[in-house]
């Protein structure tokens, strides 16, 4: 720490005399192409929010954005070549100093070690695979794999979903289930979480009546769904997002006749998922988590991003907005504590953040890159919409 | 059809067990309950594999572009839906309203494909085969983009054109109720009924077409020699686009059943859906419709069981495990034609 | 010849114009072997072959388990790369025994079933193919004159060029090889071909193991440069349509034609419309509001365009196999 604060002063030394005009650039990587839009579309109005605050420029100089897309037409999803190919291109634009992405876990793998060799720093907004920042909780040589440099230059603002998945099964136990069926959808982000789940779970006494990988692109999953109406359980949790089909499996669970309650990660926090199921298929029954706090529960400088967002864009935040936000935030603070263009310096400003007054209350970058913010918070879904039901965890 | 009948005879006789005897019951009812869903699924795969294997039969041309022809008629039923607000038409009104969404996306798919077929493929009747399916590639990357965009209008069944991207939840029109006594231990609902009530009625109408009518011997003629029904006066570019025209029309048919039983479209609905038509019209032997029914069921059942029985995870490998091992045994598929070398 | 000389050259004037196009060009060049690949399975043979994507799953997971530090082998980066091919060519000549004597379209779907299957076998056998995170990381390669690849593009192109290079000559003097000849017999006419005295299974599975290995390669190339497997949803059908899209469109069984198709593919796809639409981001057209407005959702439709009116101009292909023929003087 205090070398990163040495570093930042010498380079401000030296750097002022470096602070010509000019501008700088930040650039985000997400998957613009495909489902994932009106996600990324919010996070990156999130983004475009932070720079118009500080009217377009730090201590003198212009800053660009450009937003990426890490998706092909192929694929209809992030590609990993065209992730590689975006964080090359980030590196060899001397002007960007700033690197947003990703969205998807999976996408991260491809950039970050190509980022971090080169010193740039990446802020995610939405990467909740607890792997690629905490040691121990994914492969055994993650996240070393990731800082081939030996530094680490990755962050994110989000908390991980090590934190979601057990606050998840607490909550579970807490509203009397005891029984769970567990399905997620063999992707990274999604059985990463259900194996949380699945793992708390059965240590806190929940009992795990069976546990299932489905076919994202399916078009219904009645059979499942018979399945596990026979089994009977309490509650049944999936971990996925709704582009790998959440709608459809409540719809599904429902149109049999299940009548477990249905629980959901925060890949699924956000209008769309309500439209995809149907919203009489989730009223009263449906729970969801989110690293963070709703739109309307935020308060202080949380309050106007979201009143200020919806006088420009004529609607609610989604919930990953907000940390598109923060992420155009923290990394234009870091520009302005560290007062150089210098990508070194930048980085070394981005760790050195330190009870950042941010939408989402006071919080700090840890020794892995992680937010040390870890509100997390329960939704349920009355009515059509998401209502906050409680603050889980503490 | 002879399959259907065996089951038609022995699902009363399982349903009697399952009354009779509680215990026997435990496991027949989740196992009828499979076939149910296993059987609907199926209808839905089968028609939309029937559109495949006519097109193919005619021109040998692996349409790739239909699953993704389904899911504009999908998109244009949504909006006729919201546009109607069909939703609100209760008891009767609900029971014409689909019959407006069926009728109109039939005329319409069939339109589109017939379109497809002058403007795409007809030019290239003489280049080789594989130019047509890139060509039919390329038509299937439009027409997903075009649902795309179609997803984006900014009407309320679309979620106010806010995000184009993600699936769409289609109205209810058709319960979810049981229609079945509660004493039976098996779910058969009006989504499962409208399924067969639809489906079957149209394989019997085709049948016919196919066998009794004029068009029908001339499509037949077409698919054997093409030159050789030309000579014979046959207007055979005519009688290809009365194919299209035909295929789309079920494939519109199929896309608001498929729309109403799963209650979902979306803009990539056609990728799955359009793989299990493919490969059932294949299983049974393509070009031959009877054997695209006979797949469609097939792949139903074997999805609805694979699930229930073994791992979810597991059944597209199941299916496809089953695919090859059926082409190995009968390599010209189920009740395809042995294939004659021509010499 | 005119290829590689434009390629080298590209290669050389790259870095001073800062023309940012040797990145990409490492993705033209993987998909150029899967193009490859493909061309002698269907562009030679003629059979239609919709299931590459597993092969070059089977190599990339063959070369990260070959190079990666969490198993035993931990080869270098040729013998990796010649385990990948071996890896590929066994499992053409295992997926290919049962099914090569179906006809036509019904192994074409065989093939695409093959593509289904990997993708649920990679997934699900996590134990050891680590399921979705894929296997990483990889160490990059080490050469003689390069040292250890870092960031840099460059030496990832002279690299993937050199191996380019080498599977065209393989392939050109496989084609005018005994075996290239009996390839295109059956292809032509496979009734024909074994009155002839050309036993059509046999020749159709070397045909098979060849293209699977070239896959493979590509495949272990593709790890090799992300040093990751990636997720088993990376060796999707997609993948399968656009190797097909590359040999049909640069010109079946053309070799310069896969070049140029691969170029012409990936070109559009992952260089032309990124560029136009940061371009078109630049002009503020991008309205983010309207679904009309962002170019990113206009992807889809450009592709699908290109392809249905390349194939309606060219329905041979840009560089098509008989043209090439007659230039070189009519021999084939």
């Amino acid at each position: 720490m205090q070398n990163r604060l040495l570093a930042s002063i010498a380079s401000l030394a030296i750097a002022s005399i470096a602070l010509a005009q000019g501008s700088l650039k930040i650039v985000s990587s997400l998957p613009r192409t495909g489902s994932a839009n009106a996600q990324t579309t919010s996070m990156v109005n999130g983004i475009k929010m932070a720079i118009d605050e500080v009217g377009g420029k730090v201590d003198g100089m212009a800053i660009e954005y450009e937003d990426m897309d890490d998706a092909s037409p192929q694929r209809g999803n992030w590609d990993p070549a065209v992730e590689a190919q975006n964080a090359n291109k980030a590196l060899a634009d001397e002007k960007v100093i700033g690197y947003i992405g990703t969205y998807n876990s999976g996408a991260a793998k491809i950039s970050m070690p190509v980022l971090n060799k080169a010193g740039l720093v990446m802020i995610s907004p939405g990467n909740t695979y607890p792997g690629l920042t905490k040691p121990g909780t994914g492969e055994a040589n993650e996240p070393r794999i990731y800082r081939p440099s030996g530094k680490i230059n990755y962050f994110r603002v989000v908390p991980t979903d090590d934190l979601q998945g057990t606050v998840a099964a607490d909550w579970t136990k807490e509203m009397g289930c005891k029984t769970v069926y567990l399905l997620d959808d063999r992707e990274l982000y999604g059985k990463g979480i259900a194996d949380v789940f699945e793992k708390h779970a059965k240590e806190i006494g929940l009992k795990v009546l069976g546990r299932e990988g489905i076919d994202s692109k399916a078009s219904n999953y009645k059979a499942l769904a018979n399945k596990i109406k026979a089994a009977k359980p309490d509650l049944v949790y999936y971990g996925g997002t709704t582009q790998t089909n959440a709608g459809q499996i409540a719809k599904d669970l429902r149109s049999v006749g299940v009548e477990a309650k249905f629980m959901v990660p925060d890949g699924c926090f956000e209008k769309a998922f309500i439209e995809a199921a149907g919203a009489a298929n989730l009223n009263g029954k449906t729970f969801v988590t989110f690293g963070g706090l709703p739109a309307d529960q935020l308060t202080g400088r949380g309050a106007e991003f979201r009143k200020a967002y919806m006088a420009k864009y004529n609607t609610d935040p989604e919930a990953y907005a907000l940390y598109g936000y923060e992420c155009g935030r923290v990394l234009l603070d870091a520009i302005k504590r560290a007062k150089t263009k210098d990508r070194a310096a930048i980085l070394a400003a981005v760790a050195a953040t330190k009870d950042f007054d941010g939408a989402l209350g006071t919080w700090s970058f840890d020794a892995n890159g992680d937010t040390t913010s870890k509100i997390m918070s329960g939704q349920t879904v009355e009515n059509g919409d998401f209502k906050f039901v409680k603050v889980l965890g503490k | 059809m002879h399959i259907l009948h065996h089951l038609a005879a022995a699902v009363p006789l399982a349903l009697a067990a399952s009354t009779d005897a509680p215990e026997a019951a435990s496991w027949v009812d989740p196992l009828l309950q499979q076939l149910v869903t296993g059987l609907s699924n199926g209808m839905i795969i089968a028609l939309i594999a029937i559109g495949y294997t006519m097109v193919y039969g005619i021109i040998e041309l692996i349409n790739f572009a239909h699953g993704d022809l389904c899911t504009l008629g999908a998109f244009l039923a949504l909006t006729i839906a919201g546009a109607l607000g069909v939703e609100a038409w209760g008891g009767l009104g609900g029971a014409s309203g689909v019959v407006i969404l069926l009728l109109a996306s039939a005329v319409f798919c069939a339109g589109l494909n017939w379109t497809i077929d002058y403007v795409v493929y007809r030019p290239l009747r003489n280049a080789p085969k594989l130019t047509l399916l890139v060509s039919a590639i390329g038509c299937s990357f439009i027409l997903v983009n075009v649902a795309l965009f179609w997803g984006g209008l900014p009407m309320g069944v679309f979620g106010g054109g806010v995000a184009a991207a993600a699936p769409k939840d289609f109205p209810g029109l058709v319960s979810d109720d049981n229609l079945l006594p509660a004493a039976w231990h098996v779910t058969f609902t009006a989504s499962d009924l409208l399924v067969v009530s639809v489906t079957l009625p149209l394989m019997v109408a085709l049948t016919v077409l196919v066998r009794y009518t004029k068009l029908g011997k001339a499509m037949r003629a077409v698919a054997q020699n093409p030159t050789a029904a030309s000579l014979m006066g046959i207007d055979v570019d005519r009688v290809i686009g009365s194919t299209f025209l035909i295929g789309g029309a079920l494939g519109g048919f199929a896309s608001v059943i498929y729309a109403l039983y799963n209650n979902t479209i979306s803009f990539q609905m056609g990728y799955r859906t359009g793989m299990d038509a493919f490969t059932a019209a294949v299983l049974g032997g393509i070009g031959s419709m009877p054997g695209a029914v006979v797949g469609g069921l097939v792949i139903g059942l074997v999805r609805a069981l694979s699930d229930g029985y073994l791992e979810a995870r597991w059944t597209n490998s199941v299916v496809f495990g089953i695919l090859i091992l059926t082409l190995v045994f009968r390599p010209s598929g189920l009740l395809g034609a042995k294939l004659r070398d021509k010499v | 010849m005119l290829l590689l000389a434009a390629a080298v050259v590209l290669g050389i004037i790259d870095g001073p114009l800062k023309l940012g196009l040797v990145d990409p060009m490492r993705g033209v060049l993987i998909f150029a072997l899967l193009g490859l690949g493909l061309n002698i399975v269907t562009g030679f043979t003629g059979l239609l072959h919709l299931g590459m994507a597993a092969f070059m799953a089977i190599g990339a997971y063959a070369f990260a388990i070959s190079t990666c530090d969490i198993y035993p082998f931990q080869l270098g980066f040729w013998p990796a790369l010649g385990v990948t091919a071996v890896a590929g060519a066994l499992a053409g000549f295992l997926l290919g025994a049962p099914t090569l004597g179906l006809r036509g379209d019904y192994l074409a779907i065989v093939t695409l079933g093959f593509g289904e299957i990997a993708q649920d076998v990679l997934k699900n056998l996590d134990a050891i193919t680590k399921g979705t995170q894929g296997i990483n990381p990889l160490p990059p390669p080490s050469l003689p004159l390069f040292g250890e690849f870092g960031s840099s593009p460059a030496p990832w192109y002279w690299l993937f060029l050199a191996i380019t290079v080498l599977a065209v000559f393989a392939c050109r003097n496989l084609e005018r090889s005994r075996t290239g000849r009996a390839w295109l017999a059956v292809r032509e006419d496979e009734l024909a071909a074994s009155c002839m005295g050309i036993a059509p299974i046999p020749v159709k599975m070397y045909a098979f193991a060849t293209g699977a290995a070239l896959a493979a390669i590509a495949g272990g190339m593709w790890a090799s440069l992300y040093a990751s497997t990636g997720e088993p949803g990376n060796y999707d059908f997609q993948i399968s349509i656009l190797a097909l899209c590359i040999v049909i469109v640069g010109g079946m069984g053309s070799i310069n034609g896969v070049l140029v198709g691969a170029l012409a593919m990936i070109g559009v796809a992952n260089i032309a419309l990124p560029k136009l639409a940061s371009w078109l981001q630049q002009k503020g057209v991008v309205n983010a509001s309207n679904v009309l407005g962002s170019p990113n959702n206009w992807k889809y439709l450009v592709f699908g365009l290109v392809l249905v009116v390349m194939m309606r101009v060219r329905p041979d292909g840009l560089l098509p196999a008989r043209l090439e023929r007659r230039k070189a003087g009519g021999s084939a």
